[in-house]
């Protein structure tokens, strides 16, 4: 396993000074990011210096403890947020607001779905608002329903459902725009064990089939082992960053928690979540 | 918590028949009143009107209450001549106009002040010095403003329906979850699109709450409105039996605006559970 402490080092790219045009295919390229809340005594500094590099295809996993501003960083990568320094950069263009090409998953699927349309009306969504005609958002409504499992219930509506069941059709929702980035925050945060698992298969079935990119918030070390290309560990706040990137392109997929090899990635990124404080206090 | 466990346990333990215990009486009334709410309902207001009868004239004067077959038998020749649904009608009909102004102009003004921060920093203290003048308070001056034609019940009604649907539409705009907005924006809808498609829907059922609300309100304030500012209508009714002492004509009328009230509000139930039943059921699941 590799692990760069150095959290500037880019994984994966040529190794050289301003080598922007050797770079490989980056999808998001954070530079220097930081974020503050609030004013005056209120002011807490959530965010910074954060760099971090996404290639086109990857699946990448932001993991750290709760309050370290990972959810603030995958909004400000949305563009919900502006950032308060720094530039993030999708495809070579600085990130200005929320667009199609960048779809958040949310952890409530309640709100985060419509619940007024009914399962097939909820994936066309996208597609009726920039007047896709019928027909086409008929077709596609029903592949990415199929892809997620979901073609059985077609007519059902969010409220109807399980909760694995509602993320799979923000999943398939999200699809069908054909975005070039899912971020996920937390997604599965609030499934049962068992109901999570068949969602990662699901979510993995899918980025396999697609060829998307994924950015993946968790606070859970085997959630992010069985999902990820490469892991980025967050500091604990204030002023966090990533700390390290863990590399697991190496394990080969399926991924089998009953592996030596799971076992010890999974005891080293422990390890590296437990520096966390003292890197802090050292600050 | 003990009770209640054991009740559902009794409840879902039923249909298999093993070793089943014996149903207790009150079970199996549970279980009745459960399954026949609308007898039940019935029943109840049976029971309230032999009541009713049975007391009046033995319990109470039946001058002060008079009984229901005294109501009935006032009620019979004012229907036969007419003055009856003649009142009701407009009663009626100054409720609807006042109602129907009050909530469009409500919504928009809700929806302009839950939207825009700036202008809702503007209007809100005003909006809540107004409200808290009741129809009622308003009519000396509504008839100073607009006499004792049709527009001062009007504006009464309007008046006492405008506040709270302006309330519960701000509330509704404010409510709608973050979430869900930045769910649309991610799926590229422009922000004409949210606003249509994703703020309307959701505030509806908040909507609807402040229309049931307003509806009970304008019930209640066309009422004093009408006695003491109009020749037609309910209230001038009661204030016409009034003044002669008649309290069987009296109580015509305050049978009538219970009859009313619950029939407008059964009918308005019915229509949104008909036409927007899919903008409000997911509530009850989330």
């Amino acid at each position: 396993m590799t692990v760069t402490d150095a959290p500037h080092a880019d994984v994966g790219s040529v190794a050289l000074e301003g080598g922007e045009a050797l770079a490989p295919d980056y999808l998001l390229r954070l530079r220097g990011v930081g974020h503050v809340f609030g004013e005056d005594e209120k002011r807490y500094h959530a965010l910074d210096d954060v760099d971090l590099d996404v290639p086109r295809g990857e699946f990448l996993c932001l993991l750290g403890p709760s309050g370290c501003g990972k959810s603030t960083l995958l909004n400000i990568m949305a563009g919900f947020v502006p950032s308060t320094s720094g530039s993030i950069k999708f495809e070579n263009r600085e990130i200005t607001g929320p667009g199609p090409s960048r779809m958040m998953l949310f952890q409530d699927s309640l709100l985060a779905l419509f619940p007024w349309l009914s399962v097939t009306d909820n994936v066309e969504f996208g597609l009726k608002v920039r007047s896709v005609p019928a027909q086409e958002r008929r077709v596609a409504a029903a592949q990415y329903l199929t892809m997620v499992g979901l073609a059985a219930h077609s007519h059902k509506f969010p409220h109807e459902m399980s909760g694995g069941m509602r993320q799979r059709l923000q999943i398939a929702r999200a699809l069908a725009t054909r975005p070039d980035v899912l971020l996920m925050d937390e997604p599965f945060g609030a499934l049962d064990a068992i109901t999570r698992r068949n969602m990662h298969r699901v979510l993995l079935d899918v980025w396999e089939k697609t060829g998307i990119t994924v950015v993946f918030v968790t606070h859970d070390i085997a959630e992010s082992l069985l999902l990820a290309d490469r892991i980025a560990i967050m500091s604990l706040g204030p002023r966090s960053r990533i700390q390290d990137l863990v590399d697991l392109r190496h394990l080969p997929r399926p991924r089998d928690p009953a592996t030596t090899e799971f076992g010890i990635a999974y005891r080293r990124i422990e390890q590296l979540l437990n520096e966390t404080p003292k890197a802090a206090s050292v600050q | 918590m003990d009770g209640t466990v054991r009740q559902r346990g009794t409840e879902e333990a039923v249909p298999p028949a093993k070793e089943e215990l014996r149903p207790s009486l009150h079970v199996a009334a549970w279980k009745f009143v459960n399954r026949h709410s609308a007898l039940m309902a019935l029943f109840s207001l049976v029971c309230f009107v032999v009541f009713w009868q049975l007391s009046s004239g033995y319990l109470i004067s039946s001058f002060l209450i008079p009984p229901p077959t005294a109501v009935v038998r006032a009620a019979i020749p004012m229907m036969y001549s007419g003055e009856y649904f003649q009142d009701v009608g407009i009663s009626l009909f100054r409720i609807f106009i006042g109602f129907a102004s009050g909530t469009a102009a409500g919504v928009f003004l809700g929806l302009l002040l839950g939207r825009l921060w700036f202008i809702r920093q503007l209007f809100d203290p005003i909006i809540e010095v107004l409200r808290y003048l009741s129809p009622t308070a308003m009519i000396p001056i509504a008839v100073i403003w607009f006499g004792i034609g049709e527009m001062s019940k009007y504006f009464l009604i309007f008046w006492g329906t405008f506040f709270i649907i302006v309330v519960s539409t701000i509330d509704g705009v404010l409510r709608v979850p973050v979430t869900r907005v930045r769910a649309a924006q991610c799926l590229g809808a422009s922000r004409v699109q949210i606003f249509t498609r994703i703020l309307i829907p959701t505030i509806l059922p908040a909507i609807i709450t402040g229309m049931r609300l307003a509806m009970a309100s304008s019930f209640m304030s066309i009422i004093p409105a009408e006695m003491l500012a109009a020749d037609s209508g309910i209230g001038y009714l009661l204030q016409a039996s009034a003044s002669l002492a008649q309290t069987d004509r009296i109580f015509v009328a305050l049978v009538t605006i219970s009859v009313l009230g619950v029939m407008v509000d059964s009918l308005f139930r019915f229509m949104t559970r008909r036409l927007l039943h899919r903008y409000t059921v997911y509530l009850a699941a989330s």
